[in-house]
C-alpha cells in the first residue's frame, strides 16, 4: 500500500466511526486505491442551503498529504455562492496556496460548508460566466485570486 | 533447470519479436517469463522548487538548485531526536496520521511541533512552514538564533 492510501484508509476510517454532521462519504464511489472519493454534503440548518443535498468530489494524487487534494461541487446540485462557480470549482485558499499536510477531506469538508453557512445572499461570483467558458478542467490549475474574504 | 536454459538461450530474442512467423498454436507451452532484465537506473532525485512544481534534480534552474541547497541545510539544523514517549502531547504524526512509536525517527520545528522526520522534510522541502500552525520556520529559526 502505498503512503497515500495509508493515510486515506486512516482517514475513511475515522470518517465512518465518527462522521461529522452533514458530511458522509459515498462509500460507492469509493475507487480502489482511494484515489476518488465522493462526499455527500447537507446544507446546514440555519442557513441559506439549509435542506439542500451537495456532494464533493475529491481526487488524490500519490503525492497526497504533500498534494493538496482536487475538490470540485459535482452532481445536479451545485451550491450558488460568491465563492462557488457554476461548473463547481470551489475558490478556497487551503485547496491550494494555503494547503497543509495536516488538512485532511474531513478538515475540507468542514470548511466548505462552514464557507457555505456564512453566505448571507446566494449569488454567482462576479467573473462566473467567462470563468466557466474560459477555465482548465482541473480547478487546481486555476492561478485564484483570493479576492474578497467577507463572504 | 528448463526453465533458466531457455531464459539465457539467444532464442528469446525472436520470441520478442513478436509471433509473425510463428503459428500460435505450435508453440510450446508458455513457460514463465524471465524477469525484465535489470537496468542500473540513474534515478533522478525529484525536487519541488515550488509547492505543486515537481522536478528532476537535472531539470533545475540554477537559482532553484541554490534555493534548494540552502533549503536543504536549514532543515538540518532543526533538531531531531527519537520517540521516546516523554512528550505526552505529541502522539502521532499529523503527516502520516500514524502513532509515534518507540524509536521513530522525529524532527521538531521551532514552533514546537514535532513530525517524523521522513514526514516533515518532504513537506519542508516543497513549503518552509508548519503544517500544524503555519507558523514559517525559517523566521522561527531566526529568533531562535538572535535570542540564543
Amino acid at each position: 500500500m502505498t503512503s497515500m492510501e495509508k493515510r486515506l484508509q486512516k482517514e475513511l476510517q475515522a470518517m465512518t466511526k465518527d462522521p461529522p454532521v452533514g458530511v458522509k462519504v459515498n462509500m460507492e464511489s469509493l475507487s480502489s486505491n482511494l484515489s476518488e472519493w465522493v462526499v455527500d454534503i447537507d446544507g446546514a440548518t440555519g442557513t441559506l442551503y439549509e435542506g439542500e443535498k451537495f456532494q464533493l468530489g475529491f481526487k488524490f494524487t500519490p503525492r497526497y498529504p504533500f498534494d493538496s487534494p482536487q475538490v470540485m461541487f459535482i452532481g445536479r446540485n451545485i451550491p450558488v455562492h460568491p465563492h462557488i462557480y457554476s461548473n463547481g470549482h470551489i475558490c478556497l485558499s487551503i485547496l491550494t496556496e494555503d494547503w497543509s499536510p495536516a488538512l485532511s477531506v474531513q478538515s475540507v469538508c468542514l470548511s466548505i460548508v462552514s464557507m457555505l453557512s456564512s453566505c448571507k445572499e446566494k449569488k454567482l461570483p462576479p467573473d462566473n460566466a467567462i470563468y466557466v467558458r474560459t477555465c482548465s478542467k482541473d480547478p487546481k490549475k486555476t492561478r485564484w485570486w483570493y479576492h474578497d474574504n467577507s463572504v | 533447470m528448463g526453465n533458466c536454459f531457455k531464459s539465457s538461450s539467444n532464442d528469446d530474442i525472436s520470441l520478442l519479436r513478436g509471433n509473425d512467423h510463428h503459428d500460435p498454436a505450435l508453440e510450446p507451452a508458455p513457460f514463465v517469463e524471465p524477469p525484465p532484465p535489470y537496468r542500473p537506473q540513474q534515478r533522478m532525485p525529484i525536487f519541488h522548487p515550488s509547492p505543486g512544481v515537481s522536478r528532476p534534480a537535472n531539470q533545475l534552474t540554477e537559482d532553484e538548485q541554490i534555493k534548494i541547497a540552502q533549503r536543504l541545510g536549514l532543515i538540518n539544523h532543526l533538531p531531531t531526536g527519537k520517540y521516546d514517549g516523554t512528550n505526552k502531547k505529541a502522539k502521532e504524526c499529523v503527516i502520516c496520521m500514524n502513532e509515534f512509536v518507540f524509536g521513530d525517527e522525529l524532527r521538531y520545528l521551532p514552533c514546537m511541533h514535532c513530525y517524523h522526520r521522513e514526514c516533515i522534510d518532504d513537506w519542508l522541502m516543497r513549503s518552509f512552514t508548519c503544517p500544524s500552525c503555519m507558523e514559517p520556520v525559517d523566521a522561527a529559526l531566526l529568533t531562535t538564533y538572535q535570542t540564543s
